[in-house]
């Protein structure tokens, strides 16, 4: 190696690491860990019992769901992301970060993020969008702190001392580049007010557009960065090389190139156009085997430090990790063949798998992490063994927990579903029978995440001791690396002279992420172009809109679906299969991804106003066991009549055929539709007066339009 | 460490070495097979004229409409006397009356007194003649204009006859806080 002959030359030079930066990320990982995991649990409490809603709006469970998806991948995995990154880049590249600036300018930046996030998404400022649910303001944020990020890793790159580049330095490349681009392509919106935008995709589009972003989350946050951590620190840990630098090699491209096509797999069975699903099944069951070569990599690395994993509790959180890592990416391929996804999608399954991801790869993972750095950082010794292997026992006992009570809960909900008795009707055509059934798991997940959380606590207590008792005042201490040097003959060949070369390596990651991304979703932009002609959609009236941003504040879309799938058990609970004309104008989409209550897509006109407005008052008194949380400050609040020409208008911009006449008196048409169900639901009961112009009457207004605006009927329409 | 694996020389990375370790054979061979799979299952459904998923639905729901019609020929239409015989059975009418307080309650009250949908205990009917073929046409169908599901398959088959009876038998109790009569009166002769 070229920079270790110049170090023979003994042109050495020293300097210091920025560890300051490491040590900020590694308090906001643990400050944030636990927030994330303590709204995790409250939500998990409401699904179990419903009072836990305590019918306070900012803690309804579909405001909260969002705040803790956001809180757990962005908050506690983005900065240990940022923090190992900021570790292990400057050492593997042996310089100082580019810029101290610029790593302070990430480190605030996205700490204000995190608290934007934890004040508007309790408020309702949501896109609908899942992952993706902060309002526009917040996403420019991230996008300028993203690219500070960038600039500030690709500028240590450029300065670095270490010809070439790690197989870790190879997944933070794919992370950055590629998290750039799906959160900016997925974020385009026009915006109507502060913390109010809609998307410029619908329906469909919204749709693909949505999980390429939502699965690769999954990717290129807590797969792609996690192991880049993996290849540092599991090294690190056990003191043992790689096991196969081929493989290391393979596994990454072959990861990063297929992942991106995998999106598709949320979409199974649905109005997504044929050839796109197939895409997304068969994709991500190629990725079964890159996924298992980081495994197989990171298990087999551990080899010869087995005798470790008894006595050394930092062993035992990276070896559970990686198994469970192992674990999920076998699960996820499984759950994308379209006939095992009709079974589990939209049920707690999903949750389950998910949670092995999260609990067990990017959880263990960090805290072996954390229980690595802070000894070193703080040039010291962790305070507690013990409780290290508290944490992990316990910790492993709560994911153990919650895994198994939602595959349960999943799959028994999701057979009650499909079951179809000798008479061609559903044995359980009751939803809430279906509920009722899983309830006892939602408790035994609480259960789960409890001791998770108490696990979480004993790593606070260790930490928090290890460093009050760490020795105050000492300097950093300065470090020996080789000197610069220009000498670029004998960079090697192949893939090793590749990783040499930092700029074609990004534009090569760069070309495998976009070829997949071009191909499923450029045809589908155009499509609504190619929907037969009789195809007629009606757009939303004004207070129908202002019903559906009611919908979306809400966050109804984390429980109910809207999409009936082409399959038979679905068609007979819900009506005719959605189509894609449907959802045309729906600036965002509001499929769903889970069916914690009934699908809504055909439900208009299934109910009287009445039935509705009791229903959302106090659910009990129409569905006696229902769990949905009361949502009686709906029938308080008054509907915002004034900004309806701005969002027609704005719809209208986005192709949606309102005419310049329905723009111009969107707040009329809205008071007069919301005068007549409101005439309406009085003379059925003069009490009601104080519900005039309030926003149940325009979520009423949109329940009783889905499934409406079309004559287009999907290919089977049931008996019902 | 086994002997023949060997560290590749020049790999080392803050102290972290590579072996030169092949790719597993196994592993090569999953990941051959799955793209094989792949290609097989692209090409069958998308190109060589596998069923989409809409022609798998439409069977599928062909068959389970010839399963709901051979179901619905094999129970012949009853008239009122055949039915009366249901209303003086307790068991019949408990049961009725269970799945009425879950599914009817909570449109027709907990007696059928009517809150959202009508009093079904007076003289009044607004569809049909309040007979119990009458009362399970509506039942079964629905008046969806008028906000009343459908509620064929949701209410089990062997049970719609019971709460048929169990609504049929309500008539005349004048439960407090019922609901003012709607529709037309009909003469009743039992």
């Amino acid at each position: 190696m070229s920079d270790a002959r110049a170090g023979n030359a003994a042109i050495t030079e020293k300097i210091y690491y920025d560890d300051d930066i490491v040590k900020k990320f590694i308090y906001a990982t643990i400050f944030w860990g636990a927030a994330a995991f303590v709204v995790g649990l409250l939500a998990a409490l409401e699904l179990a019992y419903w009072p836990a809603n305590l019918e306070l709006p900012w803690l309804t469970f579909g405001r909260i769901r969002p705040l803790h998806t956001n809180a757990a991948i962005f908050a506690f995995g983005g900065n240990i992301i940022f923090a190992g990154i900021y570790h292990s880049t400057q050492r593997l590249l042996k310089t100082r970060n580019f810029s101290d600036l610029l790593s302070n300018f990430h480190f605030w930046g996205w700490q204000l993020i995190i608290v934007g996030a934890l004040i508007t998404l309790p408020l309702g400022y949501s896109h609908g969008k899942e992952y993706a649910e902060l309002e526009w303001p917040l996403d420019i944020a991230i996008a300028v702190v993203w690219v500070v990020f960038a600039v500030n890793f690709f500028g240590t790159i450029a300065i670095r001392r270490v010809r070439h580049l790690y197989v870790a330095i190879w997944f933070y490349i794919a992370t950055i580049v590629t998290v750039t681009l799906l959160h900016v392509v997925n974020s385009i919106e026009i915006p109507v007010a502060m913390f109010k935008s809609y998307p410029v995709y619908a329906g469909v589009q919204d749709a693909l557009v949505q999980w390429w972003y939502g699965h690769n989350a999954v990717a290129f946050f807590l797969t792609t960065p996690f192991l880049g951590l993996m290849y540092y620190y599991v090294p690190k840990a056990a003191n043992r090389p790689i096991y196969s630098y081929r493989l290391s090699i393979v596994h990454f491209w072959s990861l990063v190139f297929i992942y991106i096509w995998a999106g598709p797999h949320h979409l199974l069975n649905t109005a997504l156009p044929d050839w796109a699903q197939t895409l997304g099944m068969i994709f991500s069951l190629m990725l079964w085997a890159p996924s298992w070569g980081g495994m197989i990599n990171g298990l087999l690395t551990l080899r010869g430090a087995w005798t470790k994993l008894r006595t050394d509790p930092i062993i035992k959180f990276l070896a559970v990790a990686i198994t469970f890592y192992g674990m999920s990416t076998f699960e996820g391929p499984l759950l994308s063949i379209k006939s095992v996804s009709s079974l589990a999608h939209y049920t707690d399954w999903i949750i389950g798998h998910v949670h092995g991801g999260t609990l067990g790869w990017n959880g263990f993972l960090t805290f072996g992490i954390i229980y690595y750095l802070v000894p070193r950082l703080w040039n010291t010794k962790i305070y507690s063994q013990r409780m290290m292997n508290w944490h992990f026992w316990i910790g492993l006992l709560g994911i153990l927990l919650y895994y198994i009570s939602m595959w349960a809960s999943g799959i028994t909900q999701g057979l009650m579903w499909r079951a179809i008795g000798e008479n061609g009707q559903l044995v359980y055509p009751d939803f809430v029978e279906t509920v009722m059934r899983i309830v006892p798991l939602y408790y035994v997940r609480f259960a789960g995440g409890v001791l998770f959380l108490t696990g979480f606590l004993l790593l606070i207590c260790n930490v928090w001791i290890t460093i009050a008792r760490a020795p105050k005042g000492e300097r950093a201490m300065a470090v020996e690396v080789p000197a610069r040097s220009s000498d670029v003959t004998d960079i090697g060949t192949g893939h090793r002279k590749l990783e040499a070369l930092s700029v074609i390596f990004t534009v090569l990651l760069f070309i495998a992420v976009i070829a997949g991304s071009i191909i499923e979703i450029v045809p589908t932009l155009a499509i609504f172009k190619y929907l037969p002609q009789t195809a007629k959609t009606e757009p939303y009236t004004p207070l129908e809109l202002a019903g559906r941003d009611i919908y979306i504040k809400e966050g109804c879309y984390v429980c109910h679906s809207q999409m009936i799938r082409k399959l038979p058990y679905d068609v007979l609970r819900y009506g005719a299969n959605s189509t894609l004309e449907e959802s045309m104008y729906d600036h965002p989409f509001q499929w769903g991804s889970k069916r914690t209550g009934p699908d809504l897509a055909r439900v208009g006109g299934k109910y009287p106003d009445m039935w509705h407005l009791r229903h959302m008052i106090d659910p009990r008194v129409i569905t006696p066991r229902s769990i949905m949380p009361a949502y009686p400050w709906l029938a308080a609040a008054k509907i915002d009549y004034n900004i309806l020409r701005k969002k027609l208008s704005v719809m209208k911009m986005l192709g949606v055929p309102y005419k310049d006449e329905d723009v111009s008196n969107a707040d009329i048409n809205a008071e007069k539709q919301a005068a007549v169900i409101y005439q309406g639901l009085l003379s059925q009961d003069p009490s009601l007066e104080s519900v005039k112009d309030t926003e149940v009457i325009a979520i009423i207004a949109y329940l009783q339009s889905l499934g409406k605006k079309t004559s287009q009927q999907g290919v089977a329409s049931s008996n019902r | 460490m086994p002997d023949k694996e060997k560290l590749i020389e020049n790999h080392d990375y803050d102290g972290i070495q590579e072996l030169d370790n092949p790719l597993p054979g196994w592993w090569l061979m999953t990941f051959y097979i799955t793209v094989i799979f792949a290609v097989i299952y692209f090409g069958y459904y998308q190109l060589f004229g596998g069923p989409t998923l809409d022609e798998e639905l439409s069977s599928e729901m062909g068959s389970i409409k010839a399963e709901q019609e051979k179901t619905e020929e094999a129970g012949e239409a009853k008239s009122q006397q055949d039915y009366l015989a249901l209303v003086s059975n307790p068991d019949a009418i408990a049961k009725g009356k269970a799945e009425f307080l879950t599914k009817c309650m909570p449109c027709h009250g907990d007696k059928g007194q009517g809150i959202i949908g009508p009093n079904l205990t007076d003289d009044y009917w607004i569809h049909g003649d309040g007979s119990i073929p009458a009362i399970l046409k509506v039942m079964n169908e629905g008046v969806l204009d008028k906000g009343m599901p459908t509620w064929k398959g949701v209410i089990p088959a062997d049970m719609e006859e019971d709460v048929a009876a169990y609504v049929y038998s309500i008539h005349g109790t004048n439960p407090p806080g019922a609901k003012a009569p709607q529709g037309q009166i009909i003469e009743h002769n039992n």
